[in-house]
């Protein structure tokens, strides 16, 4: 190859090369490729959502949680002031029906009901033969949990789907329950969650 | 496409048009909307772009449908890393970038890419008229023929006109290499079109 051919390749070349940049860069597709980005982008948006709602409502329950357990101590401190320690002793333990708009998001279930009212009705006799000192320590604990239900059906009366509220019901719900069995002496066979 | 009358920009516009000031601020507020999920603004910003990223995967792929699959996908990878999008280079070049990962990904994937695209080749129309000239649909019929080192090469620095850092970046291999590869494809394709070779 002399050097003609050299520069008659380099004219070619360049030819090609230039035939290329005259392609136009942008093809249309010969159908609309929108829809399915569309389809992907909502159920995305509609993850990440979910993810934010979740953790948004995850860190909502566990600082609703705290905050109604330091509620009930606070509330709990105040009666322990106003309320001399007799007076756990002197009141006997009324059961109070299960209330509450639960909503959509949560049920008690029939075994739960079933295991609180048996329990409930057993539970000034077993107390009965419990020394004094753990009588009133018992009587005390059931009267905070049940006050604090009482304050929380009182807020989900006004937010009756609030479903942190809910947990929190239910939370409290399930610590009666736990009492009343440690009263109980039952098995450590704890109710499953799903129960609730 | 009322998202993109709504945006007051062309319907449509391609990697030829000139891109004026106010259509590049239009595409940041666009671009600024987008981020804050608006997918009518992305949506937009789908419209201005799809021309140029399709054409990039066609000739990158050399097939229809892995086309339409590689432009979708770069389409929702771009949505979900919108907020990795700096503006160090302009959002066309950026979709470029995810458009190419998003190629060489699928051709990752497939073992058997030349008998794959060979086999679909065979059964579906490959290859779109996009040049204004004969000689140009030649090309682009050429170009389906290279052997795709060489053919993505070319494709982004001769088609694009990408420089071989960029094009080495985008293909993960060193500038050096993009040159090499350039000239394979320019050899080959002069064969191809009988030019250049002295053998036509």
């Amino acid at each position: 190859m002399n050097k003609s051919d050299d520069n008659g390749m380099d004219r070619e070349q360049d030819e090609l090369m230039s035939m290329a940049r005259r392609l136009p860069e942008g093809v249309a597709p010969q159908r609309d490729l929108w829809p399915g980005v569309a389809e992907a982008i909502i159920v995305d948006r509609r993850r990440a959502s979910f993810r934010w709602n979740r953790a948004l409502a995850q860190a909502a329950a566990v600082i609703l949680l705290v905050g109604g357990s330091s509620g009930i101590t606070w509330f709990a401190m105040k009666q322990n002031a106003q309320t001399p320690a007799q007076t756990f002793e002197a009141q006997p333990l009324a059961l109070q029906p299960v209330s509450g708009n639960f909503g959509s998001d949560y049920h008690l279930g029939a075994e739960f009901m079933e295991a609180r009212n048996d329990l409930a009705s057993r539970l000034e006799q077993r107390l009965q033969t419990l020394p004094q000192e753990t009588q009133t320590d018992v009587r005390r604990n059931i009267v905070r949990i049940r006050a604090a239900i009482n304050e929380i059906n009182l807020a989900l009366a006004e937010e009756p789907h609030n479903s942190l509220l809910q947990e929190l019901l239910l939370s409290s719900y399930r610590e009666e329950l736990t009492v009343m069995r440690r009263v109980e002496g039952l098995a450590s066979s704890a109710m499953r969650r799903t129960d609730i | 496409m009322e998202a993109l009358w709504a945006a007051g920009l062309p319907e449509t516009a391609t990697g030829n048009e000139t891109v004026t000031e106010k259509s590049v601020g239009d595409e940041q507020r666009l671009l600024q909307r987008a981020r804050k999920s608006d997918s009518s603004a992305f949506e937009a910003l789908y419209r201005l772009h799809v021309d140029r990223v399709y054409g990039l995967c066609l000739r990158m792929t050399g097939n229809v449908s892995e086309a339409e699959d590689c432009t979708q996908e770069a389409f929702i990878q771009a949505w979900t890393r919108l907020d990795k999008f700096r503006g160090d280079s302009s959002f066309g070049t950026w979709l470029h970038r995810v458009a190419v990962n998003v190629v060489l990904g699928r051709l990752r994937k497939s073992r058997r890419e030349q008998d794959r695209m060979r086999a679909v080749a065979d059964v579906a129309p490959v290859r779109e008229s996009v040049g204004d000239s004969a000689e140009l649909n030649d090309l682009e019929a050429a170009l389906g023929e290279l052997p795709s080192g060489a053919r993505h090469v070319f494709v982004l620095n001769a088609v694009y006109g990408y420089s071989h850092d960029e094009t080495g970046e985008m293909l993960n291999i060193a500038a050096g290499t993009s040159k090499a590869q350039l000239h394979r494809a320019r050899r080959l394709l002069a064969q191809q079109l009988n030019m250049g070779t002295g053998e036509a």
